[in-house]
């Protein structure tokens, strides 16, 4: 086998990130390939990154980027607008759809905001006032305001975490490519964690965070906040002792070894016997990182733990926060799967929908700011929070938006990205993105980079990327 | 030399003809002329080569050769092309500066589209050169053709080298034994019986050997022991299961998916196809066929539904949301899974490595642009959403196929529809031939069974109704006269519904015969006749049901009025509600009372018909695939099998045997083994038989370091197969393991999927289980099972979370448990040394060593002791309930947990 195969093993348990060049050992070796070393290239400025991501496709409008001209020309068509020119913008011809349905069309009539905006902190910054908890941390958010993404349809969802369109199958994750390219802080741990409930398998399901071709080591591990059950096999059958389990991987041990001696050129055992020390500790180490009992009943109300509007978003900002304080690399956070489209989805009654869904997540996002911020996490961890698509501008249903690609907003905090500031910005409608376009994977190029990753460097042999999955780092934005 | 000076020969223009004429030859002569002394020293390399490079290379180049003509080496410009000599014996009498002269149309080149006219200065250098005699360097490097490629050509049986010291008895090992001796590596020896056997029965059967197969096997003094063991693996019906796995991984299997119980990707009750998978590989039908079958057996015998079933490969395709999708996934499947080939490179853009033009893709794509995907009943069975044949069939032979510029469907060219066909490159014939189709294949509903079925579910209707009228009635003559009216309500209804019951009986014989009259050969006279009277039972149908609809809707009625009260909204909106319901019935009634006046022959036809033709298409793609000529059908498939007996393949890229796949190092193994394969009529048994009882195969993994080193300076990926390669169980095999082991594995062949849920409690091999996107069972995703998208090899990972299933799952603690039990329940295992060999032998097929002897029999005496008193230890404080609970005796529970210890060992996930 390959030489380098070899010094993988003789570096087994000299670091972070062992375990995942063990894995390596099963890929096919391919001369002139090197692996990610585990390493980051340069001087990271983030460790970790927690990744909030709300299904169905938050309005842009109506949350970080406020359009009062909706208001003035509200009830008119776009045509009627000084704006219509967006009807025959080129970036039009960007949409790339699945299947033509009754939605993810352009809606004509002008549809006015639905909710006042106030400018926020020092950097002045207009944020919805369905967000004041978040928007009391204006001065540390880098809202991005010129996202745009391809399909119109919640395939978006995919898109977003692939940077390819559904129409294109499956392909590594963002996470999946930070676990990929680093290795873990804490091996006792999986190093990517998700939670909340994954998209509908109309939308991508699980693969919005698996490793495709890079195999399931670098899967996203669903976790539930539940301390008796947070995944898989977490726990033995019912009536097993803790100790006769400890005796068990005890001999197992010592029977592994003495089949590592007989079979030296076995590559496979040292690193099955790593794995099944990883294993018991994580029965103990996961379940540990979802149990709130030692936090503050302070820290618990600060989440919305005492509410059953905030909780469950709550629990999940929670243990968001406590797995990169114990070296998660990434933690991706769905919010809003209902078996379907997302609960962000407002063809209809908006307004109800969007206040639903900002109340069960304003306080908990801005806890988790607050918190990060206070341990001195916020430094090293880079929060993103992201939807699949914008909103459109004119009315569905008399009072809802549809599905809208061409311009919507995401926002970056902390992990040495620039705060209280608005990079790119929609056409006067909310449009299309107009100044410093982003296609998805920006945010992908972005937080690699922060990690200390490069995105181009990243691919393994046989399989090529395209260059829109690679996206590029937004220079203004970094701190 | 004959013919260059004769354009006549020329071949015909391929693009069309423009009508503009800007120069002439006379003028470009004198511009000629004016512009370089004759005779200057003109160099090839220097001077020509970058003319012919720029202005000819994209067409006449070693990727493309038009008109079979490469202007990339003097030698090949020179020799010229299909149409002769591109140089003659004097300039004017070259055929190479007649087309680059030629006035401004189909003659001249490069073509208009393709780029300028060669200048007058590079006109100067050609004419020079061709004066000169053409001179180009001897030692010239002509860049080999891709056409020449290695895999484009038809493997031939190479002579089975002569090598000393090699066991002659294989041909294997004769070509291996070549390839050692040329570099010098030094190949193991052959490995111990106790490994062999746990070998060769994973990779034949998926499941380890038993206790008693292992004695039996180390009893058996016989010189062909090991024959036999082979014999009887083949012959198991685990080994059709087994190898099932594997080509459903190449096959792409997949259970249907979708959103909620909306079908999107793949077919409903594909179970079928995997049945026939299985069954095929049991009676080892010959894979020509199969291939034959999967790809056209609506073609090759659309009666056979047996055969039917192996349309599954086409119906997986099904993906509900896009067509272009799907008959991409079509397309490219097909060529990755038999022959190797990357077709989907080229759908968008002429392929960037190998010699497949865009238009070759969609050529292709014409192949499949008929066919469909339709269920068609089973006996017993009307609902073919529970149950029933999938199975593909042309249903739409006259729809064009159209290249997609870039390979957008928004741009289809349609000017240029195009004809269905084979690369060109690959060669073969291809010869689609339209198939008439029988009855019973376009008409299924005139099928025996569906016909009674449906005879019967309309009398079994008339029974009903008039069994309730009978009793209605005789309710009604004993009837007090509280009850009187409402039971005569009854009786007029049930006799509305008997009449509507016996009408559309009527209806369906009537409509049955005309349709039967119909289709009849030779033509029926009386099916003019029998449509009309079809008609008219149909409209007596329809009236009576609508009959029978008017006076449910006006019992309804009369039942919402009686129940009204005054204070409840409700009780009123359901009167109102009753009123638009009969008026509606009433209205329809009127519509079929009139339609009775009518008195022509338009009725519904007894059954769903399809087209009465299919294309054949796909039966010549079939056979230009599954023919000998064929350069790759038989080596891809042995590559995928030798790639499964040894844990790495001859040709590594499995489904792309293009130009990026250089010459593999064993290409005459290769290519015997296919010749092979193709002459024991492509039976997969005997290739299994002669890899198996290898020596290449049998060696041992392990060796002296000395030896190990010294080979791996020379082969460090042991592509020369000098030991034997050590490799992780399939996910399958892990699960199916367990059960074996455990004694508790459920043989039960075919059937249904299963829930994907059921992993952990339903004792069945992995295969039935339910796969598909989304709707895989963890352990076997957590163990590198096959993406149900594509998997043309498996991977291999060692994650944490393998450890927690084998050392968590609720199915390997009860197996753990369960064979502790039928070791200790044998008297002979009562001393602790007897019980854990015992363990051993069956778990991991192999006696202990005195070391892990010592280490069980002291875990043994510690637990025991342990768990004897247990009140100081700890119960996990939560988990998922099991059925088997450990033994209320500490010294088998202590048993329990070896066992369980040993299910985990890295030994039992491996295969030395």
């Amino acid at each position: 086998m390959l030489q380098h195969r070899r010094a993988f093993l003789s570096n087994m348990g000299l670091g972070f990130g062992s375990l995942a060049l063990s894995a390596m050992l099963q890929r096919e070796g391919v001369a002139g390939f090197t692996p990610p070393s585990g390493q980051p290239l340069h001087a990271p400025k983030a460790k970790s990154v927690i990744w909030l991501f709300m299904i169905g496709g938050a309005s842009h409008m109506e949350t970080f980027d406020p359009k009062p001209e909706l208001t003035t020309y509200a009830g008119k068509t776009i045509d009627e607008t000084p704006y219509k020119d967006v009807l025959t913008s080129p970036y039009l011809a960007n949409e790339r759809i699945v299947l033509p349905d009754a939605n993810g069309l352009i809606r004509n009539e002008v549809f006015p905001l639905q909710v006042g905006f106030k400018p926020r902190g020092e950097s002045g910054l207009e944020i919805s006032d369905w967000f004041e908890h978040t928007a009391q941390h204006a001065d540390d958010l880098c809202l991005l305001r010129s996202m745009w993404t391809e399909d119109s349809n919640h395939g978006a969802q995919l898109q977003f975490h692939s940077g390819r369109h559904r129409l294109d199958g499956f392909h590594p994750t963002i996470g999946s490519w930070i676990t990929y390219g680093l290795g873990t802080l804490n091996e006792n741990l999986p190093q990517f964690c998700v939670l909340g409930t994954p998209l509908a398998d109309c939308c991508g399901g699980q693969e919005a965070h698996r490793a495709s071709y890079l195999g399931p080591r670098y899967d996203g591990v669903p976790l539930k906040v539940d301390p008796n059950d947070p995944l898989p096999y977490a726990r033995p059958p019912q009536g097993i002792y803790r100790e006769e389990q400890a005796a068990q991987f005890d001999l197992l041990g010592k029977l592994n070894r003495l089949s590592a001696q007989a079979h030296p050129e076995d590559e496979q055992v040292q690193a099955r016997i790593t794995s099944y020390e990883l294993a018991f500790r994580m029965q103990t180490a996961v379940p540990e990182a979802v149990r709130f009992d030692d936090e503050t009943a302070a820290t618990q109300e600060m989440y919305g733990l005492n509410k059953s509007e905030t909780k469950e978003f709550g629990q999940h900002m929670l243990a968001a926060r406590r797995l990169v304080e114990r070296g998660v690399r990434f933690v991706q956070v769905y919010h809003g799967s209902n078996g379907g489209a997302g609960g962000w989805d407002a063809h209809g009654g908006l307004k109800t929908n969007h206040t639903a869904n900002c109340l069960a997540t304003d306080q908990p996002i801005a806890a988790l700011l607050t918190d990060l911020k206070q341990r001195g996490l916020l430094d090293e961890t880079i929060v993103v929070w992201a939807t699949e698509f914008g909103r459109t501008p004119g009315s569905q249903s008399g009072d809802g938006r549809d599905h809208h690609p061409y311009g919507f907003t995401c926002w970056m905090a902390g992990g040495g990205i620039k705060g209280g500031i608005a990079h790119g910005q929609t056409d006067e409608l909310g449009f299309h993105a107009v100044e410093n376009r982003h296609y998805v994977t920006d945010i992908h190029a972005t937080v690699l980079h922060q990690l200390g990753l490069d995105s181009t460097r990243l691919h393994i042999p046989g399989r090529v990327r395209l260059e829109k999955e690679f996206g590029h780092v937004i220079p203004e934005i970094l701190a | 030399m004959d013919g260059v000076d004769d354009p006549a020969e020329l071949v015909p223009p391929r693009r069309p003809a423009t009508m503009s004429r800007l120069l002439t030859l006379c003028v470009l002569n004198a511009l000629i002329g004016a512009g370089f002394a004759r005779g200057a020293d003109v160099d090839y390399a220097r001077d020509v080569r970058p003319i012919f490079a720029e202005k000819c290379g994209s067409c006449h180049g070693v990727l493309k050769q038009e008109a079979g003509l490469r202007l990339d080496a003097g030698s090949l410009i020179r020799s010229g092309g299909d149409s002769g000599a591109a140089i003659g014996r004097t300039v004017e009498g070259s055929l190479i500066w007649q087309r680059v002269t030629a006035a401004e149309g189909a003659e001249r080149m490069p073509p208009e589209e393709s780029g300028k006219p060669l200048t007058a200065e590079q006109l100067g250098v050609l004419r020079r050169w061709i004066e000169a005699g053409a001179p180009f360097p001897a030692d010239e490097e002509v860049a080999a053709s891709p056409r020449d490629h290695w895999a484009y050509q038809r493997p031939q049986r190479s002579a089975v080298p002569l090598i000393a010291g090699a066991s002659g008895e294989n041909p294997i090992d004769a070509f291996v034994a070549e390839r050692q001796h040329a570099s010098g590596v030094a190949p193991f020896s052959e490995t111990d019986r106790v490994t062999l056997l746990r070998r060769v029965t994973l990779d034949l059967t998926g499941l380890p050997p038993t206790r008693e197969e292992l004695r039996a096997f180390l009893a058996d003094e016989s010189p062909t022991a090991y024959e036999t063991v082979v014999d009887r693996l083949l012959a198991s019906p685990r080994y059709a299961e087994r190898w099932a796995r594997h080509w459903m991984d190449v096959w792409r299997y997949s259970d249907w998916d979708g959103y909620g119980k909306e079908l999107r990707g793949s077919q409903r009750h594909m179970w079928r196809w995997r049945d026939w998978i299985v069954e095929s590989l049991d009676a080892d039908k010959p894979y020509d066929r199969m291939i034959e079958e999967m790809l056209a057996a609506d073609e090759l015998s659309p009666g056979d539904e047996d055969a039917l079933r192996a349309t599954g490969f086409l119906a997986r395709h099904h993906y509900s949301l896009n067509r272009d999708l799907w008959l991409d996934s079509a397309v490219e499947h097909t060529f990755k899974a038999f022959q190797g080939v990357t077709i989907n490179c080229n759908k968008c853009h002429d392929h960037k490595y190998d010699p497949l033009p865009q238009t070759d893709y969609y050529a292709v794509r014409a192949i499949f642009e008929p066919y469909k995907v339709r269920i068609d009943r089973l006996p017993g069975i009307a609902d073919t959403t529970q149950d029933g044949l999938t199975r593909a069939y042309d249903a739409e032979p006259e729809t064009p196929t159209f290249l997609f510029a870039r390979g957008n469907e928004k741009h289809p060219d349609k000017d240029h529809p195009l004809a269905p066909a084979v690369p060109e490159v690959l060669g073969g014939a291809f010869a689609p031939d339209p198939i008439e189709l029988p009855l019973t294949a376009w008409f299924p509903d005139l099928r025996p069974h569906v016909v009674e079925e449906k005879l019967a579910e309309a009398r079994s209707a008339v029974t009903a109704a008039e069994a309730e009228l009978a009793t209605a009635e005789a309710s009604l003559a004993t009837a007090t006269d509280a009850e009187r009216a409402a039971l005569e309500s009854r009786v007029r209804l049930a006799s509305e519904q008997r009449d509507a019951a016996t009408a559309a009986l009527e209806s369906i014989e009537a409509r049955l015969a005309a349709d039967r009259a119909k289709v009849a050969e030779p033509a029926d006279p009386r099916a003019g006749a029998l449509a009309t009277v079809a008609a008219q039972a149909e409209r007596r149908s329809n009236r009576a049901a609508a009959q029978f609809a008017a006076a449910t809707a006006e019992q309804e009625l009369a039942a919402a009025q009686g129940a009204v009260k005054e204070d409840d909204a409700k009780t009123k909106e359901a009167v109102t509600a009753a009123e638009k319901k009969l008026a509606e019935a009433r209205t329809k009634l009127d519509e079929a009372t009139t339609a009775l006046a009518l008195t022509d022959a338009n009725y519904t036809a007894f059954g769903t018909q399809y087209p009465r033709k299919s294309t054949g298409r796909r039966l010549a793609l079939a056979r230009w695939i599954a023919a000998r000529e064929n350069p790759l059908t038989a080596r891809v498939a042995v590559n995928h099998i030798w790639l499964r007996h040894f844990g790495s393949a001859l040709v590594p890229e499995t489904f792309d045997f293009g130009l990026r796949s250089p010459r593999p190092q064993l290409q005459s193994l290769l290519d015997w083994l296919a010749v092979e394969f193709m002459d024991a009529g492509w039976q997969m048994k005997p290739i299994h038989r002669l890899i198996v009882t290898s020596q290449a195969y049998r060696r041992t993994s392990t060796g002296e370091a000395s030896v190990v080193s010294a080979n791996a300076a020379i082969d460090p990926e042991n592509l020369q197969y000098w030991r034997a390669n050590t490799l992780r169980l399939d996910a399958e095999v892990v699960r199916d393991s367990v059960l074996a082991v455990g004694g508790t594995l459920d043989t039960a062949r075919s059937g249904p999927d299963i829930d994907y849920d059921e992993g952990e409690k339903v004792l069945r091999r992995s295969l039935y289980f339910r796969h598909a996107y989304e709707k895989q069972m963890r352990m076997l995703t957590l163990f590198d099972a096959a993406s149900p998208n594509e998997c043309y090899r498996r991977t291999t990972s060692i994650v944490p979370q393998q450890a927690l299933a084998l050392a968590n799952s609720v199915l390997v603690v009860e197996q753990a448990r369960k064979l502790a039990g039928t070791l200790s329940a044998d008297a002979s295992n009562a001393d602790d040394a007897a019980f854990i060999t015992g363990g051993f032998e069956t778990v991991l097929s192999r006696p202990p060593s005195s070391q892990e002897l010592t280490a069980c029999t002291e875990y043994l005496a510690a637990e025991r002791n342990r768990l004897a008193d247990s009140s100081q230890f700890t119960v996990f404080d939560a988990g998922p309930a099991i059925d088997t609970p450990a033994s209320a005796d500490p010294a088998q529970r202590a048993r329990e947990n070896l066992v369980h210890v040993l299910m985990n060992h890295t030994d039992f996930v491996t295969r030395r």
